[in-house]
């Protein structure tokens, strides 16, 4: 295992470059995100552990990050002042774009998944999802509906101008692009808000949430009546949850417990590992897509931590 | 702080605290002490009209002895745990000391607990909670019960001798003199001070009204009230409430207290019979025992104000009760005021800014009544049982105006589900 110290600064989300194996960024947030300033951390895994490549600092704090996908020198960051930073972590100073147009803290920021298109989407708890197009800098589209803070926002991996959110209205909204004045589909999902949301890899259908009610439940947007899963196990809200690029039925979950948990829904008991290796609330996990088996998560106790766990391993 | 309001909504603790200590997560998700104060249960019987009402023939102990019975039976506590009791009465002689220790013995707790009576007129069942939570916290028990009761059909405010023996100088001067005023003159002087017009008190003793009848009629109080029989009846709800009560009739009914005065007995809390009673614990007592914790006890503070506007006593209390604990008035879901009078209540709902959707939001003693030493105890179990029915981790605050010039506040947390 591999760990970093992000100084001072209480981590809140961190994502795998998409094209450089060993690099990943991370944000942070001075005094847990409440207030003070947020900071991006560029790491790089060598055989001596997890090296800074570049930090960049923010006004405000720093809630999500989203490399691009057409780039490896791009990476989005949603702050607390209502906007998104596009910085190029080859050029020092400061972002190459700041884009405006939410109200309140973005909380959420994904570039799209699938090819053909240059899109980003973006949460809001001022209760609004945008879609904005990074080589114009413009918002294409707000989707409105959601009667609280909107917590996450996701590209579908399959089906393309496809994204779902959740939200503090306890509601999973999937949207479309091709008509965004409207939600697609409004699920109430769990009775408490719902903090992440992530799609199935393998099953265009399947969309999971994490909720505040401690509950991961798994939605076939076909049906999506009721639920066809639910997973128990963390003693706190579920911060975050990131379904695996590698194997149908594997999620992994970051709690305010303090724990990651590894899932496989498709088994009778499907909580499969606990890792504790934090000491506050652990806010941001991710596969790496090009090591199989490779977890990096952040955690307010400062530590950015790379690691094999033994449930992910190849041969297991 | 609004972001961190957002965190501590999503951290409603669960079974106990997180392990370990000296940790933000432990911070916001619940700061917990084992030493903390809670309110483990709390119940109090239906609130009936003095004089003429379903409680007119009861004895004080006779109610009083019930909620003691009532409130140790839901529990499952042995009544021989209890450290102390207190309770809190205004009428009766000495505070009601020897009817309180027949009510005791009749309720079924054994003589070898021993109990007291406190009197800070309308606050005393309140005192009476914070009384035992003293006790509690200066470590001379671990467990008490706190109640309230009064019987106004049995005595009066009114009474001659209610006055007690007091020198001639208390007629030499004004601030001694003030504390001699029947309170109806104290809320005309309020209102007139204070300019809150006979529309303003009017409505806002119908909104009382209208919630109490409201909350009767979805049984919101069957977790609160313990029916109680007398005269062969069995009562199960406030008697006072008038739920067809419009403006119009309010706007009917004369000034009670001064010529043409604003203050009548529609728009004044009512003469009551009652009794409430709270049990509160150590928290680590609480736990070892298996009881449930409906609240925890955050802060108190109670402190003086002119005799002749008494009713301003909230406005100044709330704001030290909140200094006291940290807290704004924004983190504060819901506010039991006493409504003495509407003019007082009104005056300081105004005065803090407090939301309307917050204030009793079940009705107050306009359309429950006022059973002087019961009512900061029902106030609680009032309080906390409407929180618990909200389910969330939220806060709450009891408070009253005092006669003789000075006003309580104790705020509440309930931890959520």
């Amino acid at each position: 295992m591999s760990e970093f110290r992000t100084e001072a600064s209480h981590g809140y989300s961190v994502q795998f470059s998409p094209f450089l194996p060993q690099r990943l960024a991370c944000v942070a947030c001075q005094h847990y995100g409440i207030a003070g300033s947020g900071s991006l951390f560029i790491l790089d895994i060598s055989t001596h552990g997890l090296k800074q490549v570049t930090r960049r600092s923010w006004g405000d704090g720093l809630f999500d990050v989203a490399w691009s996908e057409t780039s490896e020198r791009l990476v989005l960051t949603a702050s607390g002042d209502g906007r998104l930073q596009l910085w190029d972590v080859t050029q020092p100073g400061p972002p190459l774009q700041v884009y405006l147009g939410h109200e309140r803290e973005v909380y959420s920021v994904h570039w799209s998944q699938t090819r053909g298109e240059n899109l980003v989407a973006s949460g809001s708890w001022d209760g609004s999802a945008k879609v904005w197009d990074v080589s114009s800098s413009e918002c294409l589209f707000t989707c409105r509906g959601h009667e609280a803070a909107v917590y996450s926002s996701m590209w579908s991996p399959h089906i393309p101008g496809c994204f779902a959110t959740s939200s503090g209205d306890g509601t999973l909204r999937v949207w479309d692009i091709k008509n965004p004045s409207f939600a697609r589909l409004v699920i109430p999902a769990h009775t408490s808000e719902v903090l992440s949301c992530d799609w199935c890899k393998y099953d265009e259908h399947l969309v999971l949430t994490g909720a505040v009610d401690r509950s991961v439940r798994g939605w076939d947007l076909r049906q999506a009546r009721r639920h066809v899963f639910e997973l128990h196990g963390h003693d706190y809200a579920i911060r975050r949850l990131k379904c695996s690029p590698f194997q149908r039925s594997v999620l992994a979950t970051c709690s305010y417990d303090r724990s990651v948990r590894f899932w496989d829904f498709a088994q009778a008991n499907p909580l499969v590992q606990t890792i504790e290796h934090h000491s506050e609330f652990v806010c941001g996990l991710d596969f790496n897509l090009h090591i199989q088996g490779q977890m990096a998560d952040c955690a307010w106790d400062e530590m950015v931590r790379v690691y094999q766990p033994a449930c992910l391993s190849p041969n297991t | 702080m609004d972001r961190l309001q957002v965190l501590l909504r999503h951290v409603s603790p669960g079974n106990g605290s997180l392990p370990g200590k000296d940790s933000m997560a432990n911070e916001i998700a619940s700061p917990m002490s084992d030493s903390d104060v809670v309110v483990v249960h709390g119940v109090q019987t239906p609130i009936g009209r003095a004089k003429r009402g379903v409680f007119k023939d009861i004895m004080p102990d006779e109610m009083l002895s019930h909620v003691m019975a009532a409130v140790l039976k839901a529990t499952g506590l042995p009544a021989a745990k209890l450290g102390d009791i207190c309770v809190g009465n205004v009428l009766q002689p000495g505070a009601g000391v020897l009817m309180a220790r027949i009510a005791q013995i009749n309720s079924g707790i054994p003589e070898s607990v021993p109990i007291y009576c406190v009197n800070r007129q309308c606050s005393s069942g309140l005192q009476a909670c914070m009384n035992i939570a003293g006790g509690i916290r200066n470590g001379s028990y671990d467990i008490g019960l706190a109640c309230g009761v009064e019987s106004m059909s049995h005595r009066s405010v009114a009474d001659p001798q209610s006055i007690g023996d007091i020198s001639a100088a208390a007629f030499d001067q004004d601030a001694t003199r003030d504390c001699l005023l029947p309170m109806g003159i104290t809320s005309e002087n309020v209102a007139e001070r204070f300019g809150v017009s006979r529309e303003k008190q009017d409505a806002f003793a119908l909104a009382s009204h209208h919630k109490a009848a409201r909350a009767t009629r979805l049984h919101l109080f069957q977790e609160e009230i313990v029916p109680m029989q007398s005269s062969g009846v069995l009562v199960e709800e406030d008697e006072g409430i008038r739920p067809n009560t419009t403006m119009e009739t309010l706007a009917r009914i004369p000034p009670a207290f001064k010529e043409n005065g604003t203050t009548t007995a529609g728009n004044s809390s009512q003469l009551s019979d009652g009794a409430a009673a709270v049990l509160l614990a150590r928290r680590g007592t609480a736990n070892a025992l298996g009881l449930p914790v409906l609240g925890v006890l955050r802060s108190f503070a109670v402190l003086g104000v002119p005799p002749a506007v008494m009713g301003i006593g909230p406005a100044y209390a709330i704001p030290a009760a909140l200094k006291k604990c940290g807290l704004s008035l924004d983190d504060i879901d819901i506010f039991e005021v006493n409504e003495a009078f509407a003019s007082q209540a009104v005056y300081c709902a105004e005065k803090l800014g407090i939301p309307p959707h917050k204030l009793n939001p079940n009705g107050g003693a306009i359309a429950i009544g006022h059973p002087l030493g019961c009512t900061g105890t029902r106030q609680v179990v009032s309080l906390l049982h409407e929180l618990r029915r909200r389910k969330s981790r939220s806060h709450g605050v009891v408070s009253m105006c005092i006669g003789t010039g000075m006003g309580a506040a104790a705020v509440f947390e309930y931890p959520g589900h």
